[in-house]
């Protein structure tokens, strides 16, 4: 694990009297999907906070990319973000901006060795890895819940980051525009083999898209493995969490756990 | 003194990573034309009337004393030297203000702001740095304009309907103010640009999240940026011409 590109060493954050992280360890594997798992408020979009340096913990470090982002200087912190990508929960989409424009947006910041033409080429590419082709000079007003998580989705991959990182990407959709989300991720990461984090309350998109799973539960890292390890395990609070229904392969049946009906 | 302390982090962290940066790239022009375009309509109507009614009371008040001449003393020195600049502050307040605010407050709901951050753009510069050059570039033609258009619509009233003489009322304002005056004026919009800029702008960084936070710093921001406004003149004028 020494070239985990997310390292949590001991990371305890409060917020008042709440405490919202307590002590949690925890590494991301390299060109793996983690997804951390968990109830809601239980600290997972914290944690997601933590990694782009949004929110610094009380105690513990945070590194990412061998960046310590809770002590390193500003430039040292906006050189490391270059380098993620992430998908907010509605998309986080610039209004006054076309489709286009909002995915192209990391690349007129950071990459100005691109002429506008490159520029727009690439960010057509990465519309159409979205499925979404041809919607450049789309309004986002105009984009459905599904579309814009696309959208989002192709800004977070369009200046070719080393880690992306997604909150809550099924939130909001309905169960087959959900679906698509996890095929696209599942695509992505075939095709991209980059590190992807996966907050997430969604158990069927998580087991459909995860390598290793995370749980938290009140600040508390209470499970951690691969999937296949995790979803073994006897923990109450993880079985109470993934369900009475999920199905287990046999011991010696490589494939992946699923839900009933869930292909 | 809890919010002037924290608006002067603000302006002090907005200062540290943004005073030696370059503006975004064609942002100022956007936002300058934004701020002009929406403020022109309601700050010509407003000072149109101001006007008129300056010259009404400075006839009411002068007239008994047998000082009609004086009217346009009256009107060049408080339309010049207070009104105007004051006017023009409140009108880019209530309009260009309080759009900064929302458009922010609302950004920060959507989550827009951390999305600029993990984004490795830094929100103070890419947000507050073009709203304040472009604002302090109109500022000082709002109040130019505002000057220009209370004074006339004072002496239409004045030689229209209360019948006083043209060129009296011209040569009494001409000899009542200078050229210092108007760039006193010019100042004040200078400087009123700034504290309206970062008022409105720090009240949505601060809004809390959600519909209420939207209309809480749409609302700080006019408070606030007026009052700010209103007392920066007075001590403005105080050193001027106290």
């Amino acid at each position: 694990m020494d070239d985990a590109p997310i390292v949590f060493d001991g990371v305890s954050k409060r917020f008042g009297a709440l405490t919202v992280l307590d002590n949690v360890s925890l590494t991301f594997p390299k060109g793996k999907t983690t997804a951390v798992i968990g109830p809601s408020g239980t600290g997972k979009s914290v944690l997601l906070k933590h990694i782009v340096g949004l929110l610094h913990p009380d105690s513990g470090s945070v590194r990412v990319l061998g960046v310590d982002m809770a002590r390193a200087r500003p430039d040292a912190i906006y050189a490391t973000r270059k380098r993620l990508g992430m998908l907010f929960q509605d998309g986080a989409l610039f209004d006054s901006l076309c489709v286009g424009d909002n995915v192209a947006f990391p690349l007129m910041q950071h990459r100005r060795d691109l002429s506008q033409r490159q520029q727009r080429e690439r960010v057509e590419e990465v519309l159409e890895m979205v499925e979404l082709p041809g919607l450049y000079d789309r309004a986002t007003s105009a984009l459905s819940g599904g579309q814009r998580k696309r959208v989002g989705l192709a800004r977070a991959i369009v200046n070719e980051p080393e880690i992306v990182l997604f909150d809550e990407p099924n939130s909001g959709l309905d169960p087959m525009t959900s679906d698509a989300i996890d095929a696209l991720i599942h695509t992505m990461k075939a095709r991209l083999g980059i590190t992807f984090v996966v907050i997430s309350h969604d158990i069927v998109g998580t087991i459909n898209v995860a390598d290793h799973i995370a749980m938290l539960y009140q600040g508390k890292l209470i499970a951690h493995g691969t999937t296949a390890e995790v979803v073994r395990m006897e923990h109450p609070i993880l079985r109470r969490f993934l369900g009475r229904n999920l199905i287990l392969p046999e011991a010696d049946d490589p494939s992946p756990p699923h839900l009933p009906g869930v292909p | 003194m809890h919010f002037l302390g924290s608006l002067a982090w603000f302006v002090v962290d907005w200062g540290r990573a943004c005073a030696l940066r370059r503006p975004p790239p064609g942002r100022v022009f956007e936002e300058a034309y934004a701020i002009g375009v929406k403020s022109l309509p309601v700050l010509l109507t407003i000072s149109v009337f101001v006007g008129t009614n300056l010259a009404l009371q400075g006839y009411n008040a002068f007239v008994p004393l047998g000082g009609q001449r004086l009217v346009g003393m009256f009107v060049a020195l408080a339309g010049i030297r207070e009104l105007a600049p004051i006017i023009a502050a409140a009108m880019v307040a209530a309009k260009a203000g309080t759009e900064m605010a929302s458009q922010i407050a609302v950004m920060k709901t959507r989550e827009q702001i951390d999305a600029l951050e993990v984004m490795a753009v830094n929100p103070l510069w890419w947000l507050v740095t073009p709203r304040l050059y472009g604002i302090v570039l109109v500022m000082p033609a709002l109040t130019v304009i505002a000057i220009f258009t209370m004074l006339l619509a004072s002496y239409a009233v004045a030689t229209l309907q209360l019948g006083l003489n043209g060129a009296v009322f011209l040569e009494f304002a001409r000899n009542a103010t200078s050229g210092a005056d108007l760039l006193a004026g010019i100042v004040k919009g200078f400087i009123f640009g700034i504290v309206i800029c970062f008022v409105s702008t720090y009240c949505g960084f601060a809004s809390t999240k959600g519909p209420e936070g939207v209309g809480q710093a749409t609302n700080a921001a006019v408070v606030i940026s007026s009052v700010a406004c209103v007392s920066i003149n007075y001590l403005v004028s105080q050193v001027l011409y106290g």
